[in-house]
């Protein structure tokens, strides 16, 4: 029994480690601009496959790929960035929409490009496994993604707190008018927060196509899955999304060992709802409210 | 000029529409299916308006009317015509169990409610003994011979949809004008205000949320006895939800009728034209259509058209 | 985007190609088939597609001269509602009868439609009893789920295991086929553990490592879908529970999956119709596979041999309708009726509901990047490796 739990929550915090990578962008996004990137799932599968056509058409290694990646994915950042800021009235609905709409059209042209088919990686070298002390196991993939992952939120993290640009991200989202006032460019500091989280979101797709396999209508499950971490852990902090995101992974899987694997996402909801009622700032969120 | 066009619109709608398509069940049916679409568009606006909050999870509403009205007429009996009416009941108090999101703002609401859908689709999968789970229910009862009128053909489908949608038109119009819209738009616009000189704002969006539920549950429902058939995935699939605010943001949101015309246009189009066009990923263009509605005209389709009709003498809209 | 817009040409003129009504000659029969091109089953539904064109193909090259065929397809945009909408569109388009369908959910209400309106409904793309179960003249299938659970049961059964963890998605099918599976087994007297999923997991070791420490099975039943199976697999390769054989269902020993993750497929066993690369023993089989890569440039998968089956088998079944006279008088769900061939997929003959009793599927092993027939004995080509893993 000890080992299942051990297994669970090893499990629980390396998926958390994904989540995190892709929710962070997420969350860094709407606290410049307060709105929300209902395709940035979209953004992260777009980076998958643009490993996979490297993967199969050139024989690259999915990591090679990043940096085509991450050009395609800037370039199609700064494209939904560019639509947005042409947004005047009615921000806060009209952003969702059109975000959504983009998300549809990113569906689609992946699926027109490169059909329905499921793919992942067939560098087997990715899917070997790693064992910590006979009990805990994990894919390759996972592990080095995730101190990957870590090492990047790290960065960023750093970049925000130390950096000038990383400040005035800060406050830009901590008070809009008054960052202006200090000589923040905001149109700039919006757009770097959109490259950085498609950076993020590069790697996210990357680790993904590496350890688990990836089909067109995955982006949209990405994006509601970062959201529901990122009103979990309240918006606040990259070390508050990286929390909230371990937790989903960890209440995930015991939910599979100890209840049944088909009740999973459900434990999610929960847990997400119940946050949300006792504690709407978020477990980490401070304050700014998202209840009235 | 507008006085006329109600009565008119209604006319070609019960009686021109059947004669012209009576006969042709395709047509009809990507009609009554527009409408369906139609008519959670209309409920989900009523919410976004009067109540001022958007939702990312009618699909629950919709689901929870469906399987009610399905379950009660299998299992206990229950007229089909009955149970449109206990669907949208039995949506209306499971929207109660979703009020606790009422307190939390804008997408936040909206995301709180489709982990509610999400919820209640699991639910229906694991509840075999009620639901059918993931097989779902097949031979769900159609909808009466009424009066010489076979309602359970494609044009008595036509006919009880269009009236669900024209029902629910007029009650989301007339509490528009009513008081009670008045009250909610102020709150809308400074709850703060609204709180301080005495409306019970909570029990107000309260109440919109049950009525949206309900309206979106009797379409549910109505979608159940016409198609016959229903599983977890289906009920509670995210279309419900992603349909009807492509169609309300496409009609115009902000408008009554709005919603339902973009419902017809969006689904009419994709149908007939688009698919035609591009058999897979026409939806590409359903994404297209979005995005170019929200950047060169953000009201919809309905202010336009409305603007035309009227000479530009339209006055602000609650 | 160049590409795209390829594609967009090479699709209107394939709808203006497929969608030009039939001249009104009599030797020119037109074909309507409701598929999900797009939505949660596209692939699937691409798969049976391209079956049915081949089949079209073959049948024109066969009665060259004497007949046409030609098939419309509406996209049924794994939608129940737009099922129906395609099966009364290809109907008034003036379709002799109608093949496809993919999903029970979907199949359901689109063979519904097709009753009311009297037209033969063919398929291989839902195997639920319920389909058969309702007894409509116009239904026919030539696959169901008894057909899998016979293939996999026999196979578990010559293995003479005693333990085995069944792990399944909760959808429709797959659940069916499980508890199927978990009936006949427990009368067997072997334990079978139960292990249900949802369609959003994609980390299966915490469940791999409950079948590895608690259950501790001689075999692994996996029912689900491609990206199920790799996940499983994965997981299993990591934690390398201690079982004697992998087997799986649909999807699985397919030349897709051998070429797309070679390392994770060996010695893993699915049903499979045809072994891979297909073998010069049978003509029918060599022709289909011939065509299949000249039209689609890849070998043919299950989907595809299913689509073709049933084609086959109503265009034959059109023809001798229409030679008797009875084809525009609701004769061919009779004709259809008395049909009796050796296919690509064994027997096939129609009960009273339309249902295949003859199915029963074959297992396929992957063997170093082939699939080889392993199960039954009377149809393998080659031996099956066991006990033996993935890893």
């Amino acid at each position: 029994m000890l080992s299942l739990t051990l297994q669970a929550l090893f499990s629980g915090v390396l998926a958390g480690g994904y989540y995190a990578m892709v929710a962070v962008g997420l969350a860094l996004v709407f606290g410049t601009m307060r709105i929300i990137n209902l395709a940035h799932g979209e953004l992260v599968l777009l980076a998958a496959y643009v490993a996979y056509a490297a993967e199969s058409q050139y024989g690259l290694n999915p990591v090679m790929a990043i940096p085509f990646a991450l050009v395609i994915v800037g370039a199609s950042a700064a494209l939904v960035y560019a639509l947005l800021s042409r947004i005047d009235q009615d921000r806060e609905i009209n952003s969702l929409i059109l975000t959504f709409g983009l998300g549809i059209i990113l569906t689609n042209a992946v699926l027109m490009i490169w059909a329905a088919d499921i793919h992942s990686t067939t560098a087997p070298w990715f899917q070997e496994s790693v064992v910590v002390a006979d009990t805990l196991f994990a894919m390759r993939s996972e592990v080095v993604f995730f101190v990957g992952g870590l090492v990047l939120m790290a960065g960023v993290h750093g970049w925000l707190n130390h950096s000038w640009q990383g400040r005035a991200v800060r406050a830009l989202s901590s008070n809009r008018n008054a960052a202006k006032l200090m000589g923040v460019n905001p149109r700039r500091t919006e757009i770097l927060s959109f490259l950085v989280a498609a950076l993020l979101a590069t790697f996210a797709g990357i680790a993904i196509y590496t350890g688990k396999t990836i089909f067109p209508s995955l982006g949209h499950v990405m994006t509601v899955k970062a959201f529901i971490i990122t009103v979990l852990a309240g918006m606040g902090s990259i070390p508050g999304v990286l929390i909230g995101a371990v937790m989903i992974g960890c209440i995930e899987s015991l939910t599979v060992t100890y209840v049944s694997a088909s009740l999973q996402e459900l434990a999610g909801m929960i847990l997400f709802l119940v946050v949300l009622f006792v504690m709407p700032s978020g477990l980490f969120g401070g304050r700014k409210a998202i209840a009235r | 000029m507008k006085r006329f066009l109600v009565p008119a619109a209604l006319a070609v709608a019960y009686v021109a529409v059947p004669l012209a398509f009576g006969g042709n069940p395709y047509v009809m049916g990507l009609i009554v299916a527009a409408l369906t679409i139609g008519g959670i568009a209309v409920a989900w606006a009523l919410l976004g308006n009067l109540g001022g909050m958007v939702s990312f999870g009618h699909a629950a509403f919709f689901g929870v009317g469906s399987y009610t009205s399905a379950v009660l007429s299998m299992k206990l009996g229950v007229p089909p015509l009955a149970g449109l009416l206990l669907g949208g009941l039995g949506a209306a108090i499971a929207s109660i169990a979703t009020m606790p999101a009422l307190r939390l703002k804008g997408p936040y609401f909206a995301l709180a409610i489709l982990a509610y859908a999400h919820i209640f689709q699991i639910l229906a999968t694991e509840m075999t003994g009620v639901t059918g789970g993931a097989g779902g229910l097949l031979s769900i009862p159609r909808f009466p011979t009424l009066l010489g009128v076979d309602l359970g053909s494609k044009t008595g489908g036509y006919v009880i949809i269009l009236t669900i949608v024209v029902l629910s038109a007029a009650a989301y119009a007339a509490i528009r004008r009513s008081a009670w819209g008045l009250a909610l738009k102020a709150m809308h616009d400074t709850e703060i205000a609204t709180r301080v000189i005495g409306v019970p704002s909570t029990h107000l969006k309260a109440a919109m949320l049950a009525l949206s539920a309900f309206i979106t549950g009797v379409v549910g429902a109505f979608n159940a006895h016409f198609i016959n058939f229903l599983e977890p995935d289906y009920a509670f699939s995210g279309a419900w939800t992603v349909l009807p605010i492509a169609a309300a943001i496409f009609g115009g949101y902000r408008t009554v009728w709005g919603p339902v015309i973009g419902a017809l246009t969006i689904y009419l189009l994709d149908q007939l034209v688009f698919k035609e066009l591009m058999p897979h990923g026409h939806q590409f263009v359903l994404g297209m259509l979005l995005v170019g509605m929200i950047l060169l005209s953000p009201g919809g389709l309905a202010p336009i058209l409305g603007r035309r009709l009227e000479g530009g003498q339209r006055h602000a809209h609650a | 985007m160049v590409r795209m817009t390829g594609l967009m040409t090479a699709a209107v003129a394939l709808t203006l190609a497929l969608g030009a009504p039939g001249v009104a000659d009599a030797k020119d029969y037109l074909l309507g088939s409701q598929l999900p091109l797009s939505g949660n089953l596209a692939r699937v539904g691409q798969g049976m597609s391209e079956g049915i064109a081949v089949a079209v193909d073959l049948a024109n090259k066969q009665y060259a001269g004497k007949h046409t065929f030609k098939v419309t397809t509406i996209d049924d945009e794994t939608s129940p509602a737009k099922g129906v909408a395609a099966v009364e569109k290809l109907i008034a388009q003036g379709v002799v009868a109608l093949t496809g369908g993919y999903g029970s959910n979907i199949i359901g209400p689109a063979s519904e439609a097709a009753q009311k309106a009297g037209m033969v409904y063919m398929t291989s793309g839902g195997v639920t009893p319920d389909l058969t179960g309702r007894g409509y003249k116009t239904f026919f299938r030539i696959n169901n789920t008894e057909g899998y659970a016979k293939a996999m049961i026999g196979l578990l059964g010559d293995m003479q295991v005693k333990k085995v963890s069944v792990v399944y998605l909760n959808k429709e099918a797959t659940s069916n086929l499980a508890k199927q599976v978990q009936a006949d087994l427990t009368a067997k007297g072997v334990t079978v553990g139960m292990h249900e999923f949802d369609g959003a997991t994609s980390d299966f070791k915490p469940l791999l490592n409950k079948v590895k420490l608690q259950d501790r099975p001689d075999a692994i039943a996996m029912v689900g879908y491609e990206n199920d199976y790799v996940g499983v697999l994965r997981a299993a390769k990591v934690l390398k529970p201690d079982v004697k054989a992998v087997v799986g269902v649909w999807s699985l020993a397919t030349a897709q999956m051998a070429k797309e993750f070679p390392d994770l497929m060996e010695n893993v066993y699915g049903t499979s119709m045809l072994p891979y690369p297909v073998e010069f023993t049978q003509p029918e089989a060599i022709e289909f596979s011939k065509t299949y890569a000249r039209l689609f440039n890849k070998e043919p998968d299950y989907l595809g041999q299913f689509g073709y089956v049933q084609t086959k088998l109503l265009i034959e079944a059109v023809l001798r309708a229409d030679e008797a006279g009875t084809l525009d008088k609701g004769g061919l769900a009779d004709e259809l009726r008395k049909t009796d061939a050796q296919t690509l997929i064994g027997r096939v003959t129609f009960d009273e509901k339309g249902d295949n009793p003859n199915f029963s599927h074959r297992m396929g092993q992957h063997q170093q990047g082939k699939v080889v027939l392993v199960w039954p004995p009377e149809a393998a080509n080659g031996k099956m490796n066991f006990p033996a893993r993935p890893w």
